[in-house]
């Protein structure tokens, strides 16, 4: 059976799909990526807009999330401690 | 009377850089374990922290008795006084005995919390085998090989964990971090034989040193594998 994902997952999977778009994607769009319901994701984007990880912007009409440098730095840092936890089986 | 160095004239000092260089790398490790530990609040983190304090602490404990036992000898080579020498001697012996129950007691310490990491004991079986570790670290200044016996015994544990983590995961840097523990474990084989000579001691160290820097090797390609970028 899969391990449920935890709170710091979810998190990493954001940020990470937001990367992968090249920094900005539509809210819907990360819902999907995400694997997330409507009202969890409201509630982590709260989150990560608070902890300066993200920023809401508006393009032609179009809402989007961007990812700050916070929010990079803390992706590269949940990736070492991944990357750890791999390696010493932690 | 019991033997306390068992290094080499020529490779005096050397043997407390090595150690030194050992310190850094555990430090290093700790220092990260904790830095994660306060992102993910996961108490393994903590665990594994301690242990690599615990083992740093203990070099760092070997590195400040073996540079007091030096420097004594040179200064009594130097004065070639026979009542200044016993003087030196009798102080430096508490001092020694001390540093060196210290750094076998904290090793042993750490070896252990590090491989309780892994074993899912129960806490009774803990509490007992903490306590023989005292009883050991304090008898085996008569018998060191009973101390290298006993770190032997949990490496060999520690790095049988990490082949079996490796057999799950076949990443490169676990592969990497076997053959740093294999390469401390078998420091430990040839510390078991210093007593017989002191080449063995020089030997010991040189493999430990090698160990130590496979393992600062494997927690640069740590960190430098999190910075790469993976699709999901």
């Amino acid at each position: 059976m899969a391990r449920k994902r935890e709170r710091s997952d979810i998190i990493l999977d954001m940020l990470i799909s937001i990367q992968n778009k090249g920094g900005r994607i539509k809210p819907t769009h990360l819902m999907y990526k995400a694997n997330l319901a409507h009202k969890q994701m409201k509630l982590y984007l709260e989150d990560l807009i608070e902890k300066d990880f993200i920023h809401k912007i508006k393009d032609k009409g179009y809402g989007y999330i961007i990812i700050t440098d916070t929010g990079t730095k803390f992706v590269e840092k949940m990736r070492q401690m991944k990357e750890f936890e791999r390696t010493f089986g932690l | 009377m019991i033997e306390l160095i068992y290094s080499p004239n020529w490779f005096y000092g050397k043997d407390i850089i090595i150690d030194i260089i050992s310190i850094f790398v555990l430090s290093l490790i700790a220092y990260f374990s904790i830095k994660y530990y306060k992102i993910s609040k996961n108490k393994q983190y903590l665990f594994f922290a301690g242990s690599f304090i615990s083992i740093a602490l203990s070099f760092l404990f070997k590195v400040v008795t073996n540079f007091t036992l030096y420097f004594n000898i040179i200064n009594i080579k130097h004065l070639g006084l026979i009542t200044m020498t016993y003087n030196t001697i009798k102080s430096s012996n508490i001092l020694s005995d001390i540093g060196f129950l210290l750094y076998r007691l904290l090793m042993l310490v750490g070896l252990f919390m590090l491989y309780s990491t892994y074993s899912k004991n129960k806490k009774i079986n803990n509490i007992l085998i903490l306590y023989f570790i005292f009883v050991l670290a304090y008898f085996s200044k008569s018998a060191y090989y009973v101390f290298h016996i006993t770190a032997l015994i949990f490496l060999f544990l520690i790095t049988w964990q990490y082949w079996k983590n490796y057999q799950k995961s076949k990443i490169i840097t676990t592969k990497l971090l076997i053959y740093s523990f294999c390469l401390i474990t078998l420091s430990q084989i040839i510390f078991i034989f210093i007593g017989l000579h002191t080449t063995f001691y020089v030997i010991a160290e040189i493999i430990q040193l090698l160990g130590y820097l496979i393992l600062l090797l494997t927690f640069i390609k740590v960190l430098k594998n999190g910075k790469k970028k993976r699709k999901k």
